[in-house]
């Protein structure tokens, strides 16, 4: 259930560490696993003197960004085809470019199964683990 | 499919209930929203009288026995398919279960054997605690009483009747008759007389 100024943890490696959603795309009412969202950043990872030297690398981008975003967990319990019902602990989200690559290069943490439905294979396979 | 136990109370999961994900991707399976919620509540299964766990811990339930251990164990080894396997396999999981369910019987009688003497100790002692609050004791209720025999107390005598009923008929103008019953008690009935 993710709308307008929700707060998201942002889960890869973009410099991102807090973002806002300020839209759900093609989609009427909240965003859940898998559905594209846009954002701003609002926190950064690694924000600090120490992250000068490697600033170039950790952050791709910057507080203040806007950029497109994918739902990966969602605390809204969710039920699946086969009957079960799911939740997560939290909501988080990887960042995207336009045209649905991840800007990041890892993810830290599980990502939720639909995305396998929703063809976001390319973050699939940059997850640890997907349930 | 694999059918689960719950996380919190130990109950199979069929495909009920909610799974809860943990971002170090753990899983913790409910069997229904009752668990769920205590588990939301942060208490603790081993504490909570109706959970599987508590029962485990108060040695209420057959924990070391071989057909426990089918259930608790998980083998994660492929087998590849066997006609004969398989056959096998249903017809032992029939036979364990009912294995199972004869031991536990057994184990149910053992823990539950001692339980009426425990109770007549109790019941005695508390007797004992407040015996003045018992009606005195002929000397042969009391003997009968410390033997263990059944003791039939004196019946209380019904009281006397006291007071009478009297019933008057009364004519009416119309000529109807109307039973009137008027109770007494006994001490107008001795002024009376």
């Amino acid at each position: 259930m993710i709308q307008l100024k929700t707060m998201v943890n942002c889960i890869d490696n973009s410099g991102a560490a807090v973002v806002e959603c300020i839209k759900v795309l093609r989609k009427k009412g909240p965003a859940r696993i898998g559905d594209r969202i846009v954002v701003v950043v609002q926190k950064q990872r690694n924000f600090g003197p120490e992250s000068g030297t490697n600033s170039g690398i950790a952050n791709k981008v910057r507080r203040g960004d806007i950029r497109h975003a994918v739902v990966v967990r969602a605390r809204k319990e969710i039920q699946r085809r086969d009957g079960s019902v799911i939740k997560f602990d939290d909501n988080a989200c990887v960042l995207i470019n336009k045209s649905g690559d991840p800007i990041g290069t890892r993810l830290n943490g599980i990502v939720g199964a639909e995305l396998r439905n929703k063809h976001w294979s390319k973050i699939l396979s940059l997850a640890p683990l997907h349930l | 499919m694999r059918i689960d136990p719950c996380s919190f109370c130990g109950r199979p999961t069929y495909i009920k209930g909610i799974t809860f994900v943990r971002n170090d991707a753990k899983c913790f399976r409910f069997c229904r929203s009752k668990c769920h919620k205590n588990f939301k509540a942060k208490r603790l299964p081993r504490k909570v009288r109706w959970t599987q766990a508590h029962r485990m811990k108060a040695g209420k339930q057959m924990i070391v026995d071989s057909t426990v251990q089918f259930a608790a164990s998980r083998r994660n080894v492929p087998v590849r398919y066997n006609r004969e396997l398989v056959s096998q396999t249903v017809r032992a999981m029939g036979r364990i279960s009912e294995i199972r369910a004869r031991r536990e019987r057994a184990f149910y009688k053992k823990r539950i054997s001692g339980k009426r003497a425990q109770e007549v100790i109790e019941n005695r002692k508390l007797v004992a605690q407040s015996e003045h609050l018992l009606p005195r004791l002929q000397e042969k209720e009391m003997r009968a009483f410390d033997t263990g025999d059944s003791v039939v107390l004196r019946a209380k005598q019904k009281s006397k009747v006291f007071g009478t009923e009297r019933k008057k008929l009364r004519a009416r103008i119309d000529g109807s008759v109307e039973e009137v019953s008027q109770q007494t008690d006994g001490f107008n009935d001795i002024d009376m007389g």
